[in-house]
Parts: structure tokens; sequence; C-alpha cells
């Protein structure tokens, strides 16, 4: 029962310490741009919601509708990706990145062909980083102390196995989770088109082949970053250059 | 009854043999002198009849291999064989392959001659000097509205390698091209030498008539070449090349778009250019008076899907009709498509027997001729409503209008949300302690239990470990020589594991000796043992040399807790 009982302040604890966002109280500069964007001024409360540090989830998500209203989808798109990327599970996020990528037609493209593919991105992209680190923790100590406790009482060995087996897929989805948003996004950064319509080629040419058409608001993995032209590689695989310009990166994490 | 079956069948074969025709095709009419066409003669409406194929001076004639086919559409079954045949040039200059006959039964049916026209292979590129390119297509008459695939080859030798092309440029005023921007790659052998070919896939679909041009088309290629400007030797050792830009130009193409023709065309036609497939299905064929049926029509084929229009249906007064949907999909080129029409009905009466017919008249450019496809009435079966009334009902009234929601994006939020923190947490030095601990707390932990095991199942280890702390103790609380020698006693009993009472000088030096102790602490010690003897045999008291005595015991002990026993 002790055991118990300090089981559940650790984990209290260090979910807590894995919380990286705060709840942050409105400021004058978003009310500003709210106003702006209340009296139909869309380009104005854009620059005004650009202006607003930090840019918190609900700053981005504005921005978005700011975009969106102006009929720039695909920088909508970019910044509705950047607020999920921060408030992953808000359902207001969560149905205006939808309805945007379903109005140009992109929903499907910006879906991983596999079906496991699409469960794990899902799974992965319901928390932040920062909770997939607490959750990494809960399960290492989970894992840690329940070990412990197998070594230090023996009668309960059975009991607490379960708890080590429990701990350890945690910490071991947690820990693949972590590594998928941090590093792989590291490696291979996510951005979204927000050209009208982009040209992937075969080379970092102006006039070389067209390999495929990338339509606004596609999600795309930027593989290679050589100034003006990054080569990236969409959802299905498809790999391309594509002018620098056309690209809107997705910075938080 | 056999004589029944005979006459049956007889009629079935009459019926057969009625619907035969042959067509005869090549993939292309113009081809360069050292390419080959493939001549396919098609048999509809007959499994069996071999063509017979006419001597043609200059031209070989290799094959056939044949492919059989049956089907059953719109309720109606089809069979057919196709020939096929490789035919080489053995020179330059226009051929025509004659009318080919195909004996069916007792009938000779014969095909169109076919134009070919064989030119010198500089004609359309100078294989000496590539890259160049062709327009290569299926036939140059075509019908308007009918959809011909098109394609631009580019060719090139192997070992100067193809980086990229640009800047597609074409005349084809009239001919409504379409081309896949994606260069296909693949390999050709022309005048039996291997080239590399790339091709733009295309089609046309002409929207006037006449004869038109398809080209002169440009483009740009860049070829990968060996770097002549520099040391050769070095630059063929190590790979070194340079991109260089070649113009392309295409000599253009004359097609010939005939109009549709007027003999024979339906009045109902309305346009539909291909050939076209019709399927119609009704869900459920059982209902009640008010209840929806699904009315599904499918049209799906070879051509361009937009020039097909809505089926018209029979009368359908005795139905109350809703809006129908359609959903039409089709390739890139639009050279294939479907079209799918959903209309709900809904029943209004018990006298209903079946749906309407539904016909759809098209031209079929590949026979030359106006075509129908048609569905027979499908039989519908109308029970009466609940209320067991018979009569036209409302059909409003039973069906709820589905509502229409309104979609627009979620109105902005008045606070700032989650805020990212200027270091992500699993970056921060925390996030790592907090990882390391819980490892090292149970390294940590497993260690001090295996130790505590070991304490209570190991007595010599025990004794061992504990005889020095043990000893001290002891030294410490001491105020006469006996008590410094039962500390001696117990310090040697502990760490040899052996009775601490019968421990004397001799026995610690036999003991000690043997294990490897310096022969100077061995002495020291027995000295220490002799001392508190003769102290404790002489009556000394404890002040003369008891300290000294005390303090020589503990450095020999910290002399022998150094030392491996």
């Amino acid at each position: 029962m002790n055991l118990r009982r300090h089981i559940y302040k650790v984990v209290i604890l260090v979910w807590l310490l894995g919380l990286s966002v705060a709840i942050a109280a409105p400021s004058d500069d978003l009310k500003a741009a709210n106003q702006l964007y209340d009296a139909g001024k869309f380009a104005e409360a854009a620059v005004a919601y650009e202006k607003i540090e930090p840019k918190a989830a609900h700053v981005y998500y504005n921005l978005g509708n700011a975009w969106f209203r102006q009929d720039k989808l695909g920088l909508a798109i970019l910044n509705y990706a950047q607020a999920r990327r921060l408030a992953p599970r808000d359902p207001d996020i969560l149905a205006n990145l939808k309805f945007a990528q379903q109005r140009l037609g992109v929903d499907d493209v910006n879906t991983p062909p596999r079906a496991t593919q699409r469960f794990l991105r899902s799974v992965i992209e319901r928390c932040t980083a920062s909770e997939w680190s607490a959750g990494e923790l809960v399960g290492l100590w989970l894992l840690a102390l329940a070990i412990g406790a197998c070594v230090y009482i023996p009668k309960a060995r059975a009991a607490f196995l379960v708890i080590a087996v429990a701990g350890f897929f945690v910490f071991g989805f947690s820990s693949f989770a972590l590594s998928d948003q941090v590093i792989s996004n590291h490696i291979a950064p996510q951005a979204i088109v927000v050209a009208a319509e982009t040209e992937a080629r075969f080379a970092p040419l102006s006039d070389s082949t067209v390999h495929f058409r990338l339509a606004e608001g596609t999600r795309v993995a930027i593989r290679e970053d050589r100034g003006q032209w990054l080569f990236v590689e969409r959802a299905d695989g498809q790999q391309g250059w594509v002018k620098a310009e056309s690209i809107g990166r997705i910075t938080n994490f | 009854m056999r004589f029944c079956l005979i006459i049956g069948f007889l009629l079935a074969a009459t019926r057969v043999f009625a619907d035969v025709s042959v067509v005869a095709s090549v993939d292309r009419n113009r081809i360069s002198f050292g390419e080959s066409v493939t001549l396919t003669v098609a048999v509809q409406g007959a499994h069996n009849g071999e063509p017979s194929i006419p001597k043609v001076d200059g031209l070989t004639f290799n094959g056939p291999s044949t492919s059989t086919s049956f089907s059953f559409v719109n309720g109606q079954t089809s069979q057919s064989i196709s020939y096929t045949y490789q035919v080489t040039p053995g020179r330059t200059g226009e051929f025509i392959i004659p009318a080919i006959g195909v004996n069916i039964g007792n009938n000779t049916y014969s095909t169109t001659p076919i134009k070919l026209v064989v030119e010198k292979g500089g004609s359309q590129g100078d294989l000496g000097q590539t890259p160049f390119g062709r327009v290569v297509l299926p036939s140059q008459q075509v019908y308007i509205g009918q959809t011909v695939p098109l394609d631009v080859y580019i060719i090139w030798r192997p070992e100067v390698p193809l980086r990229g092309s640009g800047g597609f440029n074409y005349q084809a005023e009239g001919l409504g091209y379409k081309f896949l921007p994606n260069l296909k790659s693949g390999s050709q052998v022309i005048n039996g030498e291997q080239f590399n070919v790339g091709v733009f896939q295309g089609a046309i679909s002409p929207t006037t008539t006449g004869t038109l041009n398809f080209g002169p088309c440009f483009l740009r290629v860049q070829l990968t070449v060996p770097n002549r400007g520099g040391n050769s030797l070095f630059d063929d050792m190590f790979g070194r090349t340079q991109v260089r830009e070649v113009p392309i130009t295409i000599d253009a193409v004359p097609v010939t778009v005939l109009p549709l023709p007027e003999e024979g065309r339906p009045s109902d036609f309305s346009g539909a250019v291909g050939q076209w497939n019709l399927e119609v299905t009704a869900k459920p064929a059982e209902v009640a008076v008010g209840d929806p049926i699904t009315f599904t029509i499918k049209i799906s084929g070879n051509g361009n899907i937009d020039t097909v229009p809505t089926p018209k249906l029979g009368a359908l007064d005795e139905f109350k009709t809703y809006e129908p949907t359609t959903k039409t999909t089709k390739d890139d080129l639009n050279t294939t498509g479907e079209r799918v029409i959903q209309q709900v009905l809904i029943a209004r009466s018990t006298e209903i027997k079946q749906l309407p017919e539904v016909r759809l008249t098209y031209f079929d450019p590949v026979a030359r001729a106006y075509k129908v496809a048609t569905q027979a009435p499908i039989k519908l079966v109308v029970k009466a409503g609940s209320g067991g009334q018979s009569t036209i009902v409302s059909g409003g009234n039973r069906l709820r209008p589905e509502e229409k929601l309104g979609q627009d994006i979620v109105y902005l939020k008045g606070d700032l949300g989650p805020v990212p923190l200027a270091t992500p947490f699993c970056a921060t030095p925390t996030f790592w302690a907090l990882n390391t601990m819980p490892v090292l707390a149970l390294l940590g932990g497993i260690g001090w239990k295996k130790r505590s095991d070991k304490f209570r199942g190991d007595v010599a280890y025990a004794r061992r470990v504990r005889a020095a702390r043990d000893a001290r103790k002891l030294l410490a609380a001491a105020t006469n020589y006996d008590e410094v020698q039962h500390a001696m006693q117990n310090y040697l009993g502990d760490r040899l594991n052996i009775p601490a009472a019968g421990i004397t000088a001799s026995v610690a030096e036999e003991q000690l000796l043997p294990r490897g102790v310096d022969t100077q602490l061995a002495a020291d010690l027995k000295a220490c043992f002799e001392a508190c003897d003769t102290a404790r045999f002489a009556g000394q008291s404890a002040d003369t040399g008891l300290a000294a005595t005390r303090k020589n015991v503990e450095r020999l002990i910290d002399e022998l807790e150094k030392t491996h026993l």
C-alpha cells in the first residue's frame, strides 16, 4: 500500500514536470487582433497575429482563421498544423484543419497510404512531445519500481511482473513516439505546401522535368535543404525538388 | 424433343453468325524503316476462323498469336477472338495490306484494306544524331469527339544519359491535345540497335473536322556528356561529365478528323463517342408503396466520358422522383471513364410492375457505326404500404427531406492557449536526470539485496565483513589487557572463521603465515598477544602501556584489513 502511494506520487510528479506548456492568460495584442478579424480586416488581423509573442496554440489557430478568410488555405493549414503541435487534442483546431484540407481536397493526400501508418500517426499526434516525454518517464519509473518490487517482495512477484510489462510497453511506445516527433522531425522536418500549385522536379533546376505536382495544403517531409530548393517527400512516398518559397515549415514540437 | 433442340441450336447459330464482324487494324500507319507494326484481326461474335493473310510484296507477316474473350454485358453475351501478327517491311514506301478474308461457317468475311507508310529512318530523326523525337499515333484518321492516344517519343543513345527535359511546346489547334507531364522511360530497338526512349503520354480529342496538324513540337533535353574540356585521362578515370542542353524539333504529323456519319444516325443520338457499356440496377426489387428504390445507372468504357449524356429514362409518372446524383471518374487523359447516376424513386402505386427501359446511343469509332446500349425494364414488386392502402401516397409526407447543415471554420479563440517552452522538456537536464535515477536506483537496490542475501547465507563472509568493525568497538571499550586480547581473538576468529576462544599467539601465527601474511606483521601480532599475556599474569595495571598496546592492536587490524586472507 505504501509502495503504491509512492508510485502514485512519482507518476503525478513526473507528469507535472513533463507538461511543457502552460495556459497563458489572454493578451491585449490578441484581443486587438481578434477585433480586427471581427471587423473583417483579415489581412491586418493576420499581421497582428504574426506579431504576437510567444506564439501560443490559439495564436496560430486564429492566424489560420485569418488566412482562411483571405482564401490562403495553404497558409491556413500550415498554421492549424502549428497549433495542433501545441494542442493536439483541441477539437476546434482539428475541425478547422480537417475542413481546410477537405476544401483543398488534400485530406487524402496528407494521409499515409497504409492502415498501420495511419493508426500510428493518429496515436502519435494525439500528444505533444513533452507529453510523450512524461509518458516515457512514467513508463521507465514504473518498470524500475516494479522490477525492484519483484526482487524485494517475491510473494507478489506475479502482480509486479504485470506492472513491469505494462511499464515496459508505456516506456517503449512513448520513447518511439517521442523519437518520431523529435528525432524524425529533426531529420526530415514537416512542412506544408503554401503556394497555389507547386511542381516537384527531378532536379533542383528550373527547367528540369516535372515529376509530379503538389497541391496547396499538401503535407511533405523535407529530406534535403539546398537553400532555394528543397527535396521533399509526399505522404505516398513520391519525392521531388521544390522551390523553398512554396513551402512553409512546421516549427513547433 | 430432339428435333426442338436441333431447331433451337440452328436458330442460335444463325443469330451468332448474323452478329459476326471482322475488323483489321495496325498500331501505327506510319513507321520508320527497321521498325515493325502490329496487325490485329479481331473477329467479333465467333470463336474460330483463322484469317487468310495475303502475300504482300515487301512485307513479312509473323504470327499469329491469338487471344479469345467471352463477355456478358447488358444481358447479352458476346465472344471474340483476336489474331495478332508482327509485320516487318523489307523496304521503304507505301504498302496496302489488302482485305483479309476469314471463313466462319459457310460465310467468308473480309476486312477493309489498310495503308502502311514506311519511311527512311532519318525522316523523323537521324539515328546518327540522337536525341531526336517522333510522334506516335495509332491512326491518322480519327472522328470528331473520339479520344485517341498520341505519344511523343524522345529517343537517345544509352551511352549519353538523359538528365532531364523541359520546355515542351507544341501546336495542336483543334485537336484538344492533353499530355501527362511525367516522362515515362523505356527502351526500343531501332534498326537492330538499342535506344533509350522517353515518352510523353498524351491523347487527342478533336473538336473540329478537316485535315489538321499535330506539331511541330519543340522541347529541350539535358544530356550528360563526358567533359571534353579537361584532362581526358582523368575525366575518364573519375567519370567527370558536363550537362549539355540540346533542342529537339519534331515535324508536324497530319491528322484527318472525320465528321460523324449521317448515315444510320439514330434520332436520339446525343454526341456520345466511344465504346460504352451500360449496367442498370434497382434496389430493392420488392418494396411497399412509399418506400424508396435506389435506381443506379453505370456507364463505363473507352472514350471521352464528358461526351456521354445522362441516358433518357422512360415514363416515371408513377414514381415520385428526387434529383439524381452523378459521379464521374476518368483517367488523366480522358481515354477511359465511368459515370454512375443514382436516382431515388418512390413507388406511388401497387400497379407498378417494372422500371422503365434505359437506352444509350453512341458512335463506336472502331466499328465505325452507331450502336445502342439498352437495359431491359427491371421487374418490380410493389406491395401496399403499412396502412394497407394501395392508393397513391404523398411521398413528401413519408420522407422528411434531409437537412443540409452549413459548414465553415470554427470561430476565433479568446485566450492564448498552450504556450511552447523555450526548451522542450525532453532536452532539459531534469528529463535526463529523471531518466537516469530509476536505472541507478534499480541497480543499487538489486546490489543491496544480493549483499543482504549473502550476509544471511554465508556465515564466513558475514563474520569477515563485520570483524574489523566489531573488534574496534571492543578495543574502544577495553579497560584492561584481557579485553584487548579478547578483541584480538574475536577479530582473528571472525577473519579466519574459526572459534575465537582458542586463539593464542602461536595459533595466530600458525593460521596467518600459511595465508601469506607478512612475517613481520605476524611477529607483531604474536608480540601483542604475549604482551597481553604477560600483563595479565604479572598483574600490571591498565595505566602502564595499555593505551600503547591498544593503539598497536588497532594498527595491526588496519594492516590485516589490507591483507587478503
